[in-house]
C-alpha cells in the first residue's frame, strides 16, 4: 500500500505536524460547552469547525463567534443527528460548501446531572437503577450511540470514499471504570433515595469505545483513522466538598480545566497522529491508573 | 498548566512548545532517539542527551551545527555501569533543571537476546534477562530517582518512558518463522514492568504535578542503520509487519513525534499514568 504520509526531516516541528488548514472538521454537540473548545482548538490551528447542535443552542451563532474570533470558515447546523435525513442533509451542503469533509468528532451525548434530593415532587429518585425510566434510557442511547453511528455512517462513508479522514469518540473516564457513587451520597438520606450518576452514561461511553475499534478496522485500508478520547470531570465550580471527595481519587488532586483536552483533540484530529487508530487516550488527571 | 483562556495559548505553536524546557533523553543516539532528539530540539527545548560515545559524538556535532551551540548537552555512559550511571545523572541534576526526563534508551542486540537464538524463551540466558530488566526498569528507575528529586522541588515535570506494543500484546511465532528474527521474552517482560512502573509514579508524584506516561510504539523497523538490529527496506519480514497492522504498513520515526510533543508539552497537561499506542492499529484486532 501507498504511504498517504510524507514525512520530512522538518514535519517534527509542531507548526506542520498539528496544520490542520483547509480541513472541514464536523462536532456533534458542537454548541455545548466541551464542544465549543474542541470547535476553538481546531479553528486556532486553522481548520474549519462545523457545529452540529439542537436549535435551542443557537450553533449558527456560536459558529460565527468562532469565525470571526479565529479569521477562519466556520458553519452551524440545527441538525437533529439522531435523524438520518437530517445528517445526510448536512453532509449535501457541507460537500456543496467545502468540497471535503475531513474530520468528524462525535462529542454529542446526553450528559444527565447526578439529581439531587427532594429535586422532584414524587419520592421516587427517577435515576436510580431500580427506577430508570426506559424513555430516558431510549433517549440517551439515542443521542450518545445512535447519533454517533448515524455521522459516523454518514460523514465516514464520504471519508473512506476520498481515502482519507479522521473521527474522534468523545468517550469518558467512566469508559473505563464505573462512576464511584460513594461521591454522590449525601448524608441523612435514606440509602433508595440517594443520588446516583446514572446508568446510561456508563453505558453509551462505553460503547463509544467498541464503535471507535469496530470502525478503526473497518475503514484502516480507506485512509480513515478513528480514535477515543476518555476525559475526566471538568471543573465548573462544584461544591467543596464533593471537590474535596474526588480530588482524593486523582493523582493529580485536580479536576481537568475546560480547556485541557484541547491539546488531545487537536493532536488526534492531525497528522501528528498519523500512525494511531483504534486507541483511546484517557485524560484523567491519573484517576485510572491506580 | 493551561489555566485561563487566552487565545494565544491555543496556537498550536504554543500549546505544544518546548520553548524555555530542558529535555534529558536516554539512548539519544539510537534510531528512534534521533527522532525523539530532533523533535525536542525543533520545538524549542534544550537537550541533554545520554548516549554511548561512538555515535552519540558525531550526532551532538550534527545538532550543534543545525540548532546552533549551547543547545545540545551529551554526557557519554555505558548505563550497565549503574555506578557511572549514577554519577552521571548526580551531574546532570546539578547542573540542569530537567523538566522532561524520556527514557528511551534499550539495548537491542544479540547481548540482550535479539535475533540469536540464545534469547529465546527456551534458551534464554539469566545473562540476557538481567540486561533487559536493568535497561527496561533499573535505568528508568534510577533515572526518575535522580532526575525526579527537582522535579518534585519544582513541583513540575513530565516523565516519558518509551515502552512497546509487546507491554500489552506478545509478539506472534508467525513473524519469526523461517527467519533469524527473535523477539526476546526478557524484553516484552521488562517492558511490560516499565508500564507499571509508569503507574506507580504518576500515583505517588501527581501530588507534586509530576506526570508520568508510557509511549507504545508498534512496528517501527529500523531501515537506516545497518546493525544486527536493522532491517533492510523491501525484506520480507517487513511485509510481515505491514500485514499485522491495520493501516497495512509500519511506521515511520516521525510518526512517533506527535506523542512525543504532546506528552512532553503542556498540551497533555492533565494526562497521567497512561500509555500512548501508536502502532497502526496492531493492537486494536
Amino acid at each position: 500500500m501507498a504511504d498517504k504520509v510524507k514525512v520530512t526531516k522538518e514535519s517534527n516541528r509542531a507548526q506542520t505536524l498539528f496544520d490542520l488548514t483547509g480541513r472541514a472538521a464536523v462536532i456533534t454537540g458542537g454548541a455545548g460547552l466541551l464542544g465549543i473548545k474542541h470547535a476553538e482548538i481546531l479553528a486556532a490551528a486553522g481548520g474549519s469547525p462545523v457545529l452540529l447542535d439542537l436549535p435551542q443552542a443557537e450553533p449558527e451563532v456560536a459558529a460565527a463567534a468562532i469565525a470571526k474570533k479565529y479569521g477562519v470558515d466556520a458553519a452551524g447546523f440545527a441538525t437533529d443527528i439522531t435523524q438520518l435525513a437530517d445528517v445526510e442533509q448536512v453532509r449535501d451542503e457541507l460537500l456543496a460548501r467545502f468540497g471535503h469533509i475531513d474530520i468528524l468528532i462525535n462529542n454529542a451525548a446526553n450528559n444527565p446531572k447526578v439529581e439531587s434530593v427532594g429535586s422532584s415532587s414524587s419520592s421516587k429518585v427517577w435515576s436510580r437503577l431500580e427506577n430508570f425510566p426506559i424513555e430516558i434510557w431510549n433517549d440517551d442511547l439515542r443521542v450518545g450511540l445512535t447519533g454517533a453511528f448515524l455521522c459516523s455512517r454518514v460523514f465516514g462513508s464520504e471519508m473512506a470514499k476520498r481515502g482519507k479522514g479522521v473521527i474522534l469518540n468523545i468517550a469518558s473516564d467512566l469508559a473505563v471504570i464505573a462512576p464511584d457513587q460513594r461521591l454522590y451520597r449525601q448524608q441523612g438520606v435514606p440509602d433508595d433515595q440517594q443520588p446516583v450518576k446514572p446508568v446510561t452514561y456508563s453505558v453509551v461511553k462505553t460503547g463509544l469505545i467498541g464503535l471507535t475499534r469496530y470502525l478503526a478496522t473497518y475503514w484502516a485500508t480507506s485512509g480513515v483513522r478513528v480514535n477515543a478520547i476518555s476525559p475526566g470531570g471538568v471543573f465548573n465550580n462544584q461544591p467543596a466538598a464533593f471537590l474535596a471527595e474526588l480530588h482524593q481519587r486523582i493523582p493529580l488532586a485536580r479536576m481537568a480545566h475546560a480547556d485541557e483536552y484541547q491539546g488531545a483533540i487537536l493532536f488526534l484530529c492531525s497528522d501528528a497522529s498519523s500512525y494511531m487508530t483504534g486507541a483511546n487516550l484517557v485524560v484523567d488527571g491519573g484517576r485510572t491508573c491506580w | 498548566m493551561l489555566v485561563g483562556l487566552d487565545p494565544s495559548s491555543l496556537d498550536r505553536s504554543s500549546l505544544f512548545s518546548l520553548q524555555g524546557k530542558v529535555a534529558l533523553l536516554t539512548g539519544a543516539s539510537g534510531f528512534l532517539g534521533r527522532t525523539f532528539a530532533e523533535t525536542l530540539l525543533a520545538n524549542g527545548a534544550d537537550l541533554i542527551a545520554i548516549g554511548r560515545p561512538a555515535k552519540l559524538s558525531k550526532q551532538e556535532q550534527v545538532w550543534a551545527e543545525k540548532y546552533g551551540p549551547g543547545r545540545v548537552h551529551c554526557y557519554y555512559a555505558d548505563m550497565y555501569d549503574l555506578e557511572a550511571l549514577t554519577q552521571t545523572l548526580d551531574e546532570i541534576a546539578q547542573r540542569h533543571a530537567v523538566d522532561v526526563l524520556i527514557n528511551n534508551a534499550h539495548e537491542l542486540a544479540p547481548s540482550s537476546g535479539f535475533n540469536t537464538p540464545a534469547g529465546s524463551l527456551e534458551q534464554g540466558t539469566m545473562d540476557v534477562w538481567m540486561r533487559n530488566l536493568t535497561a527496561g526498569v533499573c535505568w528508568p528507575a534510577l533515572t526518575v530517582q535522580k532526575i525526579g528529586a527537582g522535579m518534585k522541588d519544582r513541583r513540575r515535570g513530565s516523565i516519558i518512558n518509551i515502552s512497546t506494543m509487546y507491554a500489552v500484546v506478545a509478539p506472534r511465532p508467525a513473524l519469526y518463522e523461517g527467519t533469524t528474527f527473535l523477539n526476546p521474552p526478557a524484553y516484552s517482560a521488562s517492558k511490560a514492568a516499565m508500564i507499571a512502573f509508569t503507574r506507580y509514579v504518576a500515583s505517588f508524584w501527581g501530588r507534586y504535578g509530576i506526570r508520568a506516561n508510557a509511549i507504545l510504539p508498534g512496528p517501527f523497523s529500523n531501515t537506516e542503520d545497518r546493525g544486527p538490529n536493522s532491517v533492510q527496506a523491501g525484506d520480507p519480514f517487513i511485509e510481515k509487519l505491514n500485514a499485522n497492522t491495520c493501516l497495512g504498513r509500519v511506521g515511520h520515526a516521525g510518526e512517533l513525534a506527535g506523542a512525543l510533543l504532546f506528552l512532553a508539552s503542556e498540551a497533555s497537561s492533565y494526562v497521567t499514568g497512561q500509555n500512548i499506542v501508536v502502532d497502526g492499529g496492531w493492537t486494536a484486532v
